[in-house]
């Protein structure tokens, strides 16, 4: 006769189903897939430069693929970067998505071997050969997650950087003239104070302020400096003489009133509306704001690169990568070669995206071509020197702590620096 | 010989059995994993290294961290000792004074208006708080500048002088109509001779309230007081909307500091640390608060 006592029992057979439940959706290793499905996923708004161009991808991947079902699932940014990790350890898998660079993020992917290695590829399609060597930085991982060196993860369809965006009519109301130098840009700044204007727009809550600190680092460091800082080439010290004239010029900028001391606490978005409603005469920020700035600023606007600088904020954008989980990576490798081909950058250089191979007499709107032009300008001179916050998972936030404490006077740039050096210390790979 | 059924004591376990299997799925087994991975090393993907007490070391030496629970106080003060004080003065107004010269209409729509806070998503309540809080163009600055109290215009959400003062008052407001409706629920079953007694002898509305009123709700102010200690504790929602975490850390509270530890930093070992640590505080305290509101309940 069985005899069972109960609370065991009950206990035994609820444990037994809550591992059944949660054992749900392990890895089966990437099955082989049946060469009839494409499944994609991006996070690019479909009015964006990205959006429109990769929408004629797809459209173009169908007619040079014919019975093949393209299933694109449209995500959020902040999805993919929370959930990636899980979704490539599984059998869900896309065989293509975008994916962040640096090495926080698709570099830790690679590290863990949850991407393909594309080098095979590259040689075999010549992506190699679009691509500049700046760009292809974000594209290479060596063994340890770090960009630079290694194999390639990721191919990047666009590139970033960052620049001065200006209001023209402000200007000229104003009687000041655009700057050339950085001497020039500094009396730019000092006359708009003067009328009672605080020229600078600013989001110390999220990456603007910390895209200041940086781009005043960088009119005094180079390529080597970079290297140290971002590939860990060498040591990188925030107490040299780039990173001190950057948070005692930041601090200075605040107390002459170039950036309201109330800019602490607003986001981007802030600062682009600022921007925008013709508020702030100057914003320095990406590429990524052009698109919306040709749709909705309601005056004479400009661009240009930071004076005086060699080097400025910017690398190749969001990659495609291959998850080594994918069922139909042939497919997804036909999918990337289509988006490199000359039809489809020419799309993105048109609405208002950087393209890294098309072709300059294909773009016929002027703004993009000054856009393009710039960027090609910085990518040739080898002046593309990525974002602050991409050497150390979570340096992000220490960055905007810090920059906050510039901007509300509640830190010394001493301070700042000392605290920028400690996060970055700690969180940098050693050996 | 056949066999005999298996017989339960009492049938109705059966019926516990889904209960249990989803409060397992859903609660224990990821509690489990998370204290398992407080001890490891591991960024969310491939495999975890174990790091014994490692994780705890660096919590205790993290002045971060420290600072978050400090932060926490403050949210204690916010969300349970404020609204709880607050709250049961305008119970016992809705109830006592409203309530008898007005109408109860009026009560239930004064009580339903203190909870509308508790209704709307904090998300909601988060963004249009920072659109009144902004430093340019917010509401409450502009109304400080409108009656001639321009000097006190601040930058409430962006200075680190007055962030978390800030984020304390949205919550104190977000919070208040819990304990509005739980006590003035609990003053319905206070015997009204009570009152008529104390009317009779002389009492005024505050002695009343003093003597009759808090010692017949006591209960529910155990119960509100533990509830909203809890939830403070566990406060997220609010912090990332309005402040997250910022500026220069002022507002910085432990489940933030968790969550950006686990998915900023993908440092899941320490994000799990955290987690830990916070969980057993707050199983700590909801067993002390139980253990002594029945201890004061067998005293009555």
């Amino acid at each position: 006769m069985l005899k069972v006592r109960r609370p065991l029992a009950l206990a035994a057979a609820a444990l037994a189903g809550a591992m059944l439940i949660t054992s749900c959706g392990s890895s089966d290793g990437g099955a082989e897939g049946d060469g009839k499905t494409l499944k994609l996923w991006h996070y690019e708004a479909p009015n964006s430069a990205m959006g429109i161009a990769w929408n004629q991808a797809i459209e173009e991947f169908k007619k040079t693929h014919p019975g093949v079902k393209v299933e694109f699932e449209a995500k959020g940014f902040e999805q993919i970067q929370k959930t990636a990790s899980m979704v490539l350890n599984s059998s869900n898998a896309p065989d293509l998505m975008e994916y962040n660079k640096g090495n926080a993020t698709a570099g830790l992917l690679a590290k863990q071997g949850l991407l393909t290695d594309l080098t095979p590829q590259v040689t075999k399609y010549g992506w190699d050969k679009l691509l500049s060597p700046s760009v292809t930085t974000t594209s290479r991982y060596d063994a340890k997650g770090v960009m630079g060196s290694g194999n390639w993860y990721g191919i990047p369809n666009f590139g970033e950087y960052t620049m001065v965006y200006y209001n023209k009519d402000l200007f000229a109301k104003n009687g000041v003239k655009v700057p050339t130098t950085f001497n020039e840009f500094e009396q730019a700044l000092a006359a708009f104070k003067a009328k009672g204007i605080t020229p600078l727009a600013n989001g110390g809550a999220e990456y603007p302020a910390h895209q200041y600190l940086y781009q005043l680092a960088l009119t005094k460091a180079d390529r080597s400096w970079v290297d140290s800082f971002e590939l860990y080439k060498g040591k990188a010290d925030f107490h040299d003489a780039a990173w001190t004239y950057a948070a005692n010029t930041l601090s200075d900028w605040v107390k002459k009133g170039y950036i309201a001391k109330t800019s602490s606490g607003a986001k981007a978005e802030d600062a682009g509306v600022s921007f925008i409603g013709g508020k702030s005469p100057i914003f320095f920020s990406g590429s990524w704001w052009y698109g919306r700035f040709r749709d909705e600023n309601k005056f004479q606007w400009g661009s240009f690169l930071f004076p005086e600088s060699k080097m400025t904020l910017g690398s190749g954008g969001n990659l495609w990568v291959v998850p080594k989980n994918a069922k139909n990576k042939q497919l997804a490798y036909d999918f990337i070669d289509i988006t490199m081909k000359k039809g489809i950058q020419n799309t993105l250089g048109n609405n208002g995206g950087v393209p890294v191979a098309a072709e300059p007499s294909a773009i016929t709107d002027p703004s993009s071509k000054e856009l393009i032009e710039n960027f090609n300008k910085v990518s040739d001179q080898d002046g593309l020197a990525f974002y602050p916050d991409w050497p150390v998972p979570g340096f992000y936030d220490v960055l905007v702590s810090a920059t906050q404490k510039l901007i509300t006077g509640s830190g010394t740039p001493d301070q700042v620096l000392d605290e920028l050096q400690k996060a970055y210390d700690a969180g940098a790979p050693t050996s | 010989m056949s066999a005999r059924p298996l017989r339960l004591r009492n049938p109705y376990a059966l019926y516990l059995i889904p209960g249990v299997i989803a409060f397992l799925a859903v609660v224990i087994v990821p509690f489990a994993m998370n204290i398992y991975f407080s001890f490891t090393h591991w960024q969310g993907v491939g495999s975890p290294t174990w790091a014994g007490l490692e994780n705890y070391r660096e919590l205790m030496k993290d002045s971060r961290f420290w600072e978050s629970f400090r932060h926490s106080v403050a949210m204690v003060l916010a969300m349970a000792v404020i609204p709880t004080a607050v709250g049961l003065v305008v119970a016992a107004a809705l109830f006592d004074f409203i309530g008898k010269h007005f109408g109860s209409k009026l009560a239930s729509v004064l009580r339903a208006c203190f909870y509308l806070p508790q209704v709307l998503p904090i998300t909601v309540a988060g963004i249009v708080w920072s659109w009144i809080l902004a430093p340019e163009n917010g509401s409450l600055n502009e109304l400080l500048k409108a009656v001639g109290l321009g000097s006190l215009q601040q930058d409430w959400l962006g200075d680190p002088k007055f962030a978390l003062y800030s984020v304390m008052a949205v919550m104190v407001w977000v919070q208040l109509g819990f304990p509005v409706v739980i006590f003035m629920a609990g003053l319905q079953r206070v015997d009204p001779s009570l009152y008529e007694a104390a009317e009779l002898d002389g009492t005024n509305w505050w002695q009343r309230f003093w003597h009759v009123t808090l010692p017949q709700i006591r209960p529910e102010i155990y119960v509100v007081m533990l509830w909203c200690t809890i939830a403070a504790l566990k406060v997220f929602g609010a912090v990332y909307v309005l402040t997250k975490g910022g500026p220069a850390d002022s507002t910085i509270v432990p489940s933030y500091f968790s969550f950006s530890t686990f998915f900023e930093k993908t440092d899941v070992g320490y994000g799990s640390a955290i987690a830990t640590v916070l969980t057993l505080i707050i199983l700590a305290l909801t067993t002390v608060g139980l253990r002594f509101q029945t201890r004061s309940e067998d005293a009555q």
